[in-house]
């Protein structure tokens, strides 16, 4: 009951939007804070319903028809004790509320750093090895999933609106956050702390999975791509330098930019602002700065077209899932 | 009364004539600047701030432009990024602050019968500041270099000179200027408020504007500063690389975020309670009766002063800071809402009981209050941790501020210009085009800034340029937009409104029928301000004291008279406002005007790294401020006593804490020793942060000897200098001459001593955050001791030239308040330095 | 009640430097709480079992300010001039001040036990 009036709610408010928004909850976190929302909301309407129609009465009323007795009975109670109890029991409910969900260390970790304007990932788990992506992240639903975020050069903020609220990625700190997916889906978050340029064009996918599904793909992802086919692309990749920040062998040695192992399975490019087309992925190469402006990669304006588009096509390989199920 | 001599129409006319004489404005097309009047000074400071408000409205347009539609491309990041933070910087530091100054300004001395302020030469200057300063600021947008990093400007983006340019620079040391300003101003309003009250206004009887006053003045004291020790700690690490927000050296981010907004929350009030101040003067006035529960308004202003710097991290919610902390906020953030529904409902309830007369400022004040209303209880909302998870950082957070400074600035500001337009020009607005204005305002602000609450929980953050059109929230900004538009139009039609009123009919004197004090004012009247200094018996006198206007007018109260030549007005208790002195006030002047260009000099040069044109200007700004007090202040009157009227004789000297001086010197050493705090948080700060604080390869420096000694070296001085002015009040001139240059030598061995701990121990402050943040102390303490000799320097001077006697010493009573403060900054200073490393 | 004590309490004329008291007492509360978590937090990493240090600050502060509120409120009942209280009198200015101290230690004393609960709901450093 209480679930379906929440999606209805969701419905009437959010439109078309699903996948970025604080009223379409997909985790726990999100679907608890907007219970809060509705309850403040719908109280702030009445409160503020009912001193307007106060200030009514008071400005009709004859003058004397308020004694200074009564009136100052009114302040009290109405001023002080009332917005106390109020005060008091919102207290009450939000304080307890701030306590993150409990996590084993056992959890999946990811930790996320951002970067001017894009995100570094890593997948960490029981001592397994360190799974490098980049500008999208995967979780599996109904599991706990601990966030650990830091940023490398100036704050960044952390936030999935479906999923909970956000976090902010400090250099030199490393902050937690808990979360559970409850519902399986693409999503969207996007950074939420002014940071520089492009700020406005820093997001990345979430991808919610079934929990075998998303072990699943892990267990594929681990694997290091080998023997990358000897095509025209990958040599470009060499003449070009484009290794000494991006690493497209699961590799952690190249860390300046996003990492591209798995860059043909990605749903956006230059984190979350276009469709990674081959096109798109040449033009991207060629002038960063038109898409991205104060990114820090070189433009790459001296290839000619069908070299970017030779690489784009190459790169789009790169980890292009086998089965389509793989992707929701 | 019927012998009175004021009854004698002839002497009455003699009088008006000296006195007009006297506070007649300086004419002439280039020294009417040298003003020095608050009427005068007041309306260029009201002017200035209302253009600065004009300007950031447009900074504000072309964004909303810009949102109308999805991926828009009217204007680049770059440029949006300056407009965003150039929007909210003004708005907050060229506009809301200096605008309840520059109101105060004007109102305050006709609130509290006074002919002026007591420093009128301090309001000049700090006009001339902030005019400098804003137009500083501002301009940058035209050259392209105006501050990008937002108006919290977080490190490191800013910090970092490879991704912020020269408007991290020019953010931070323009604003500083005009918080120096700001503080100037703050020192001026709250002596005002202490000692300038009429005789019999005791503080049961001040007018609640007054009040209000009081306490957002003495909240700038312990807001600005620690912003002022952020600002400093910021340009050690812009200019000379010291790393206190560098994380890789043992800095961190999040000190600049506490340091900010342990100014930026109360600021927030600094800018609503003035405005609440207005409607503590209309509500009255158009209820027709006094105000229901006075000390409810003062519960509400001083708790709220107190409540709103325990709010702080509730701008920090997300940064990760353990939840018990963030619980401390919270609470304190919902308990300041109180305070503020007390407010509100002492004015529903004086309306209630009195007899409403509707008027174009009471429809002004009912819509902001409708308002304000909405954007407190989201303020509620926000409060709590969990929700501002999701709000924070998103639109819901601009349509919260908006809706709070809609309501709780802007409206009651227009609300208070429709008001006391007449008192100033004597002409009242029109209400047709205010009420039109008043539903343009009124419904653009709602259709503007209500969508924001959905766009922002629909996940649109903050400060972006542009949006993705498959957030499905188009339709939402255009809303915003046209009704931004809408406002635009508004205000448009209050400027038509104001460019017209020349041409408009004088209205009748106090056109409302108030009750209060500041409408004995008529713009007919002279630049005096006030004809006679009134007796006050009743919180609206025009309305209870019999024939009260009358009596004013025709000089049967205090001081009717200017028979030596001078401007001067009346010195009262702080608690019961028993006449204490006259004072003479200081006329028109070049001085504040070149002292603030020689400041504003320091710190525009010191912009473009000119270091040594800076101290060049640096030195001009000493030079011109010793000479400004040297000719004006403490000065041994002719007489030792005047006549008031009614028989009453008051000195014209007074020192100590009787005395107005007295107090600025206390007042403004107040905020610098919470500036001093704020860089004392900063060593524990960094304490905190560290497992091993001092490092272990650093645990030796300074040394415990250098910082005591120097210690020891400022402590003899503040004796020294204590003894002296015993001595000196008891007629031992000669040996409290020897007692001052005894302790100006030990506060100039102290500079050296001081220095000597860093220095000697080779400590490097680029190297990492603990070096530099010794450093800085141990320099703050250092410049201080420096002017310490400086000002012990200044008094033997006064000595030996005669202006300082025995029986006139309020200079070497104020240097001792400075004393005071120094040794207590100096104690702490090195015992943090020197001893801290010892047990830590 | 002894005299002696009448006296005592009687002698305490409320100023304009005594109406802070109760929003001060709330200030330094609100500063140790925030400290004592924060250094407890940074530097130990964990809270005690049970807060005494805490407990015993929240019940100090909460008893400064109701005794300064009481105090005030005896001045809120001095004799004297008719109401409402608000001519230029020395009873009234006293009354006026001792009324908007006790308001304000009631405002203090909600402030304080609103600090308090956090330490009731979170009470731990996550």
């Amino acid at each position: 009951m209480a679930g379906k009036s929440l999606v209805l709610w969701s419905l009437v408010l959010t439109g078309c939007n699903a996948h970025q928004s604080a009223l379409a909850p997909f985790g726990l976190e999100a679907r608890s804070t907007l219970w809060l929302t509705i309850v403040l909301a719908a109280g702030g309407l009445v409160i503020a319903l009912g001193v307007a129609a106060i200030y009514v009465v008071a400005a009709r009323a004859p003058e004397g028809k308020l004694t200074h007795e009564s009136g100052m009975r009114l302040v009290l109670w109405l001023g002080a004790v009332v917005p106390t109890v109020v005060l008091t029991a919102l207290l009450i409910w939000a304080l307890p509320a701030m306590r993150p969900l409990p996590a084993a260390d056992s959890d999946l970790r990811i930790r996320v750093e951002g970067e001017q304007f894009w995100w570094r990932v890593t997948y960490r788990q029981d001592g397994a090895e360190p799974l490098l992506s980049a500008n999208e992240i995967r979780l599996p639903v109904d599991r706990t999933v601990v966030f650990e975020l830091t940023a490398t050069d100036v704050v960044h903020s952390f936030w999935i609106p479906g999923l909970a609220g956000k976090m902010d990625m400090i250099p030199g700190r490393t902050n937690r956050l808990v979360v559970k997916a409850e519902k399986p889906g693409t999503y969207r978050g996007v950074c939420a702390e002014f940071c520089g340029l492009s700020h406005a064009l820093m997001a990345f996918d979430v991808i919610a999975m079934e929990p075998a599904a998303f072990d699943a793909w892990l267990a594929e992802a681990r694997v290091r791509p080998v023997g990358q086919p000897r095509e025209r692309g990958a040599a470009l990749f060499a003449r070009e330098g484009c290794g000494s920040c991006h690493s497209v062998n699961g590799e952690q040695t190249a860390r300046i930019g996003p990492d591209l192992t798995r860059y043909g399975e990605r749903l956006t490019l230059g984190a979350g602002i276009l469709a990674p087309t081959a096109a798109d992925t040449a033009a991207f190469i060629r002038d960063p700065q038109r898409f991205k402006p104060g990114a820090r990669m070189p433009a790459y304006d001296h290839l000619p077209q069908e070299e970017a588009l030779a690489l784009a096509h190459w790169l789009k390989r790169n980890g292009k899932p086998k089965t389509p199920e793989a992707r929701p | 009364m019927s012998l009175h001599d004021q009854d004698d129409p002839a002497l009455r006319a003699a009088q008006e004539r000296r006195l007009r004489e006297v506070w007649a404005p300086p004419k002439g097309l280039f020294l009417r600047w040298t003003d020095t009047n608050n009427n005068q000074v007041g309306n260029w400071y009201v002017l200035t701030a209302f253009a600065f408000m004009l300007f950031a409205g447009v900074l504000a347009l072309i964004m909303r432009t810009q949102l109308a539609v999805p991926d828009n491309d009217l204007v680049g990041p770059g440029t949006f990024n300056q407009l965003f933070t150039l929007h909210g910087s003004v708005m907050m530091f060229l506009f809301a602050v200096p605008m309840f100054e520059a109101v105060s300004i004007i109102l305050l001395p006709q609130l509290l019968g006074a002919r002026d302020l007591p420093f009128p030469r301090l309001s000049a200057f700090g006009y001339w500041s902030f005019l400098l300063g804003g137009v500083f600021v501002s301009g940058s947008i035209f050259f392209d270099a105006a501050p990008d990093g937002g108006w919290f400007m977080y490190p490191p983006l800013t910090t970092r000179t490879d991704l912020s340019g020269l408007g991290a620079d020019i953010w931070m040391l323009g604003l500083s200027f005009i918080e120096v300003s700001s503080v100037a101003a703050a020192v001026e309003l709250i002596v005002g408020v202490l000692k300038c009250r009429p005789p019999g206004m005791r503080l049961n009887l001040m007018p609640l504007y007054a009040w209000y006053i009081l306490v957002v003045a003495v909240m700038i004291l312990f807001a600005f500063p620690p912003l002022i020790a952020g600002d400093v700690l910021f340009e050690m690490e812009r200019l000379l690389d010291w790393p206190f927000f560098d994380a890789s050296r043992g800095g961190d981010p999040l000190l600049w975020q506490h340091l900010f907004w342990i100014f930026g929350h109360p600021e927030v009030y600094i800018v609503f309670l003035p405005s609440i101040a207005l409607f503590a003067m209309l509500v009255p006035t158009f209820a027709r009766r006094h105000l229901l529960g006075y000390p409810w308004i003062v519960l509400a202003a001083v708790g709220t002063a107190f409540l709103s710097f325990g709010l702080w991290v509730h701008h920090m919610f997300a940064t990760g800071l353990p939840k018990i902390s963030l619980g401390f906020f919270s609470a304190a953030s919902e308990a300041v809402a109180i305070p503020t529904a007390v407010q509100i409902f002492v004015f529903i309830v004086t309306l209630w009981a009195g007899r409403v007369v509707w008027s174009t400022p009471l429809l002004y004040a009912t819509g902001s209050l409708a308002i304000f209303v909405i954007g407190g209880l989201t303020g509620v909302m926000v409060a709590l941790a969990p929700f501002d998870w999701q709000a924070h950082d998103t639109y819901f957070v601009v349509a919260h501020l908006h809706y709070v400074l809609i309501g709780g600035t802007l409206m009651p500001l227009f609300a208070g210009l429709y008001y006391y337009w007449p008192l100033v020009t004597g002409k009242k607005l029109s209400d047709r085009l205010g009420r039109i204005a008043f539903w343009l305002v009124f419904v653009g602000a709602n259709l503007c800034f209500f969508p924001m609450h959905l766009s922002g929980l629909e996940g649109m953050p903050r400060r972006v340029f542009t949006y993705p059109a498959d957030l499905g929230l188009g339709g939402l900004n255009l809303a915003s937009t046209i009704g931004s538009f809408v406002i635009a139009a508004g205000v448009a039609v209050i400027v038509l409104d104001l460019a017209r009123s020349p041409w408009r009919q004088r209205s009748p004197r106090n056109p409302w029928q108030a009750g209060t004090l500041e409408w004995l004012a008529h713009p007919e009247d002279e630049n005096w301000g006030i004809r006679s200094i009134p007796l006050i018996e009743s919180r609206y006198p025009i309305w209870d004291q019999d024939d009260f206007v009358r009596k004013v007018d025709e000089g049967r109260y205090f001081l009717p008279d200017a028979e030596e030549g001078r401007r001067e007005t009346i010195v009262t208790s702080v608690l019961d406002a028993r006449p204490i002195s006259v004072i003479r006030l200081g006329g028109p002047s070049w001085k504040p005007m070149l002292t603030a260009l020689a400041l504003g000099g320091v710190f525009i040069l010191t912009t473009y790294h000119l270091y040594w044109a800076a101290l060049v200007s640096g030195i001009a700004t000493l030079v011109m401020v010793l000479w400004w007090l040297w000719t004006g202040t403490a000065e041994i009157p002719e007489k030792s006593c005047k006549p008031i009227g009614h028989g009453m004789e008051l000195p014209l000297y007074i020192s100590g804490g009787a005395s107005p001086g007295w107090w600025a010197m206390f007042i403004t050493m107040m905020a610098d020793a919470t500036a001093f705090s704020g860089l004392v948080f900063g060593y524990f700060f960094f304490w905190t942060r560290h497992e091993a604080f001092p490092p272990p390869e650093l645990a030796t420096a300074p040394g415990m000897a250098w910082p005591l000694l120097a210690l020891a070296l400022g402590l003899a001085g503040w004796i020294a200098t204590i003894a002296a002015r015993e001595v000196h009040a008891r007629g031992a001139i000669a040996a409290a001459r020897m007692l001052l240059i005894f302790g100006l030598l030990t506060s100039l061995a102290g500079v050296p001593a001081g220095l000597a701990g860093p220095w000697l121990s080779g400590m490097d402050p680029t190297a990492n955050s603990y070096p530099a943040i010794v450093w800085t102390l141990a320099i703050w303490t250092c410049l201080h001791a420096a002017v310490a000799a400086i000002m012990q320097a200044y008094v033997l001077a006064r000595s030996f030239a005669g202006r300082m006697t025995p029986h006139h010493d309020a200079d070497i009573r104020n240097v001792t308040v400075y004393m005071h403060f120094f040794a207590l900054t100096a104690l702490v200073a090195y015992a943090t330095i020197g001893l801290f490393p010892e047990m830590a | 009640m002894t005299d002696e004590r009448r006296k005592w309490h009687e002698r305490l004329q409320v100023t304009l430097w005594t109406l802070i008291v109760p929003p001060t007492v709330w200030a330094v509360h609100f500063l140790f709480s925030y400290l004592w978590a924060a250094v407890s937090c940074a530097k130990a990493g964990v809270f005690a079992e049970f807060p005494t240090l805490f407990v015993i600050g929240t019940v100090l502060a909460l008893m400064a300010i109701a005794l300064s509120g009481w105090i005030a409120h005896r001045q809120t009942r001095q004799r004297g001039d008719p109401p409402p209280h608000e001519q230029g009198t020395d009873i009234d200015r006293l009354r006026f001040l001792a009324k908007s101290t006790l308001l304000l230690a009631g405002l203090s004393f909600v402030g304080v036990l609103f600090t308090a609960l956090p330490v009731v709901f979170i009470g731990d450093c996550r």
